[in-house]
């Protein structure tokens, strides 16, 4: 066991100082007041959170919620055969996997700008419809509920692939060829016997992408054209624009809390993520 | 299923690498605008003399390098730790981490930082984004770790521990071979989230400290520069000839 | 290639401790290529500039009183702020000898009457950018609700500019903090939000140039540039496929200004490089570049015919009189338009 807390305290101490410490002090700003400039000056006040019940702010927690989730699912549902054929791809396994990540190793910023280029009015894609006379007049692509899914799922996928091909990589072959040999068609050996042995890749894959994508901001500023405000523009435009720490700090930890709670809800004895 | 899987998996990898391309081809056009005006060089001859950008780009290089030992390293410790024992501290931080929105993170950081050296005479600087960036990738390298080790078989060490191996013996020699491929790629996820960080990044870095999102986000906020993509399909395609290499010398 | 980048580091790291230094912390693209390194090689300092997007974003760093920086460049409704915070260092005029440079109007401005804090940079004002194919010419702020124009308008992703041009329609002032006039400017920027394409701020000159716009809340810098991108030269004319207007009712107004910070130990380096920045040869070789209007009123002389008489960046001073400063906020003004703001964007 020595050996145990020998191997966890560098990681400890770290947590202890880069999200405790940061913690206590978004706490205790919460309960402050903004300051005349921005900053934080007393009274203690509670007011930053009876701020928040107000229907406004539900639509937005609600709005981001759906669109966290959808673009979770579609992650899940893209993600999970791609991570199957690396897993089974043999001896080139990582050089299919590093191509998975190899696009986002350039800026997530000049992706996004990249796809803003494709999908304009006067893009390629509705360029290319519209010459094969497919439509007529331009779709409007961008700046909508769509694009910012479209710009998540594209930022997110290697976050699914990475944790789902770990768990498939380690799936013993003989499990499937055994009910195979039992008489299992592929599809039905694909949801009785791989995706149970699968859910720990799952469970990690879904919360790496849910819950960053409550917290997003820069993908609805920019594929969204800045028309919907979700949980992350508010929380970021406290810290930024508006100057209003205390009311930023209260709207993460209100965020923060529902996330838990949510990954309290699906986590699973023994099969714990963290 | 094999040869659909193959079909649906290059169209994954068209999907992912698409922009990418287009990126590249206006990377030589001679003109700044989205149309296509001819082929030209110019626009990485503006990169290689921007000296800003280069010194940004080592600077990423040397941070996401620096975070993502530190991170694979004490992830992996750490992963292995919590699958021996749980710690409701440790892994209530780890959920923590992920649930932060980078904004929060990055500002409580600064406010952090900026409280700390009132009383040490230290200022905003490498060091600050390198802690920073270990902080918030440690939780991605222990999920992906410990979801490897949930499948490991405990009995396998215990056999060791009987043979006579030591505690460590048996992580060093039965574990970590396991783990190896989980390690891998934990540390391109914590090397994927540390390079491309721009929020946190921004926030606690000093007046030495700017990277390449910081200054390619600059860039980009006035809109199209074929500079960037200049940036983007160098970065690719350098990363892309080491992946090359690293699987050719894997098969010799 | 740990080690190689390691090296790298180290020598970069080692060639930047070289001689005296000054750390600059400015807006993006707000000099020319040769400013800085002309004003190194003049004055053997080492500088390290770093951008910013946003004031916010340059206060979360100065605001601890130990950031590092030297010098900074606040918009001008920030100044009182940052001097009321503490953050500014009084300037000395008589390292300043190159003042006089200044234009007139910001030898005295509103926010600083005696420059003692800060040094007017680089000024502009906020209108309408279109094509010329729309057939009509929008000239007030009250067009851009007009139908014509649904699904091809963007305004900017900037509360203060929305919410001056909703209160400019109903002829209120730009900086009211009032709840009753500002609560009817909402209503006004929820009624145009089903026209509105996107919110957008300076990527909006692209989309300009390729069409895909057809009118837009723009700042005349932006508006410059997407001007002279969309041009084409045509019996020696330049004629562009874009226009600017300033806005009848009236339109807000910005100053970027050069100022020292108080934390700052190079206060006579500081002071050498804004007094470099109101030579005007150099102002006008930024002025080029980045295609805004310098408060330097002298380096006007130096700049190319199309540059000094263009309409957007100079216009006459009778246009300039419909113009409104931007002025600080009170902390319950800010909270009210914040959540106005809020609500509009949900």
């Amino acid at each position: 066991m020595k050996l145990r807390t020998t191997f966890i305290a560098p990681a400890a101490i770290l947590m202890a100082i880069t999200v405790l410490a940061p913690l206590a002090i978004i706490v205790v700003y919460s309960l402050l007041t903004r300051g005349a400039y921005g900053g934080v000056e007393l009274p203690w006040t509670i007011e930053n959170f009876t701020r928040i019940w107000d229907p406004v702010y539900g639509i937005i927690f609600l709005r981001s919620f759906w669109i966290a989730a959808v673009a979770t699912a579609l992650c899940l549902a893209l993600g999970f055969p791609l991570a199957m054929f690396i897993a089974r791809s043999g001896p080139r396994k990582n050089l299919y996997l590093s191509l998975v990540i190899l696009p986002f190793w350039t800026s997530f910023l000049i992706r996004t700008y990249a796809w803003m280029f494709l999908l304009r009015d006067t893009g390629i894609v509705n360029t290319a419809l519209q010459a094969l006379r497919i439509i007529r007049e331009p779709l409007p692509l961008l700046y909508n509920d769509g694009a910012v899914i479209l710009g998540l799922v594209y930022g997110f996928l290697p976050f699914m692939v990475l944790p789902l091909y770990a768990t498939l990589e380690r799936l013993d072959p003989s499990l499937l060829e055994a009910a195979a040999d039992l008489g299992s068609r592929p599809w039905q050996v694909l949801v009785r016997v791989t995706l149970p042995l699968c859910t720990p890749g799952i469970r990690a894959g879904a919360i790496l992408v849910f819950v960053p994508c409550l917290g997003t901001y820069l993908t609805s500023d920019l594929l969204g054209g800045s028309k919907t405000v979700l949980i992350g523009n508010l929380v970021q435009n406290q810290f930024t624009a508006s100057r209003d720490w205390p009311f930023g700090a209260a709207l993460s930890l209100v965020l923060m809390a529902v996330a838990m709670v949510l990954l309290f809800a699906v986590r699973n004895r023994g099969e714990e993520l963290l | 299923m094999r040869r659909g899987l193959a079909v649906y998996a290059a169209g994954a990898y068209a999907f992912l690498h698409v922009p990418l391309l287009i990126l590249a081809v206006f990377s030589f056009n001679s003109s700044r605008f989205a149309v296509w005006q001819g082929f030209s060089l110019q626009w990485y001859r503006a990169v290689a003399a921007d000296s800003n950008l280069i010194e940004a780009s080592v600077n990423s290089l040397e941070i996401a390098i620096a975070a993502t030992l530190a991170a694979t390293v004490l992830g992996t410790l750490a992963a292995y730790g919590l699958w021996k024992r749980g710690s409701a501290w440790l892994s209530g931080s780890m959920y923590l981490s992920l649930v932060t929105p980078e904004i929060v993170t990055g500002a409580s950081l600064l406010a952090l930082f900026q409280w700390i050296f009132r009383f040490a005479h230290l200022r905003l600087g490498m060091h600050t984004v390198i802690l920073a960036h270990v902080g918030f990738s440690l939780a991605y390298v222990v999920v992906v770790v410990l979801a490897r080790l949930r499948s490991f078989d405990r009995t396998l060490e215990e056999a060791a521990l009987d043979l006579g191996a030591t505690e460590f013996g048996a992580f060093h020699r039965v574990t970590l071979p396991y783990l190896a491929p989980a390690i891998a790629a934990a540390a391109m996820l914590a090397f994927t989230v540390s390079i491309d960080d721009y929020v946190i990044t921004s926030l606690v870095a000093g007046v030495d400290s700017q990277t390449l999102p910081m200054v390619i986000y600059a860039m980009a906020r006035r809109g199209v520069n074929p500079a960037l993509n200049a940036v983007s399909t160098l970065v690719v395609f350098g990363l892309g000839m080491l992946i090359m290499l690293s699987e050719r010398l894997r098969r010799t | 290639m740990n080690r190689r980048a390691f090296l790298i580091g180290a020598a970069t790291a080692a060639a930047c401790n070289r001689g005296p230094r000054l750390n600059v912390f400015n807006w993006s693209d707000y000099v020319a290529p040769d400013t800085i390194p002309n004003f190194e090689r003049e004055f053997g300092l080492r500088v390290r500039y770093g951008t910013y997007e946003s004031v916010p974003e340059m206060l979360a760093k100065v605001m601890s009183g130990n950031s590092g920086w030297d010098v900074v460049f606040p918009s001008a409704e920030y100044i009182q702020p940052m001097r009321d915070m503490g953050l500014l260092a009084r300037l000395r005029h008589d390292w300043l000898p190159n003042l006089g440079a200044l234009d007139s109007q910001f030898q005295k401005p509103p926010w600083d009457p005696n420059l003692e804090w800060s040094v007017p940079y680089m000024h502009g004002a906020t209108g309408i950018v279109y094509q010329k194919s729309l057939g009509w010419t929008p000239r007030a702020w009250s067009d851009l609700w007009d139908s014509r124009l649904a699904g091809k308008l963007t305004m900017l992703d900037d509360p203060p500019e929305v919410l001056a041009a909703c209160l400019e329609t109903l002829g209120d002032s730009i900086n009211s903090s009032d709840p009753g006039q500002l609560k009817a400017a909402q209503q006004r920027a929820i009624a145009q939000k089903p026209l509105v394409r996107a919110y957008l701020n300076a990527e909006v000159r692209d989309q300009l140039v390729s069409g895909d716009v057809g009118a837009a809340q723009a700042w005349a810098v932006t508006a410059a540039q997407a001007i002279a991108a969309a041009s084409e030269r045509s019996d020696g004319v330049s004629v562009s496929k874009l226009a600017f207007a300033f806005p009848s009712e009236g339109f807000p107004r910005y100053a970027d200004n050069v100022a020292i910070l108080r934390e700052s130990s190079r206060m006579e380096a500081a002071h050498h490089f804004i007094n470099y920045l109101l030579r005007p040869r150099v102002a006008a070789a930024i002025v080029e570049t980045t295609r805004t209007a310098a408060c330097n009123g002298a380096a006007q002389e130096f700049l190319p015919e199309a540059l000094r008489s263009d309409p957007v960046l100079y216009p006459p001073a009778e246009t300039l009189a419909r113009g409104e400063w931007f002025a600080p906020q009170s902390a319950a003004g800010q909270r009210l338009r914040d959540r106005l703001w809020t609500e509009i964007k949900t």
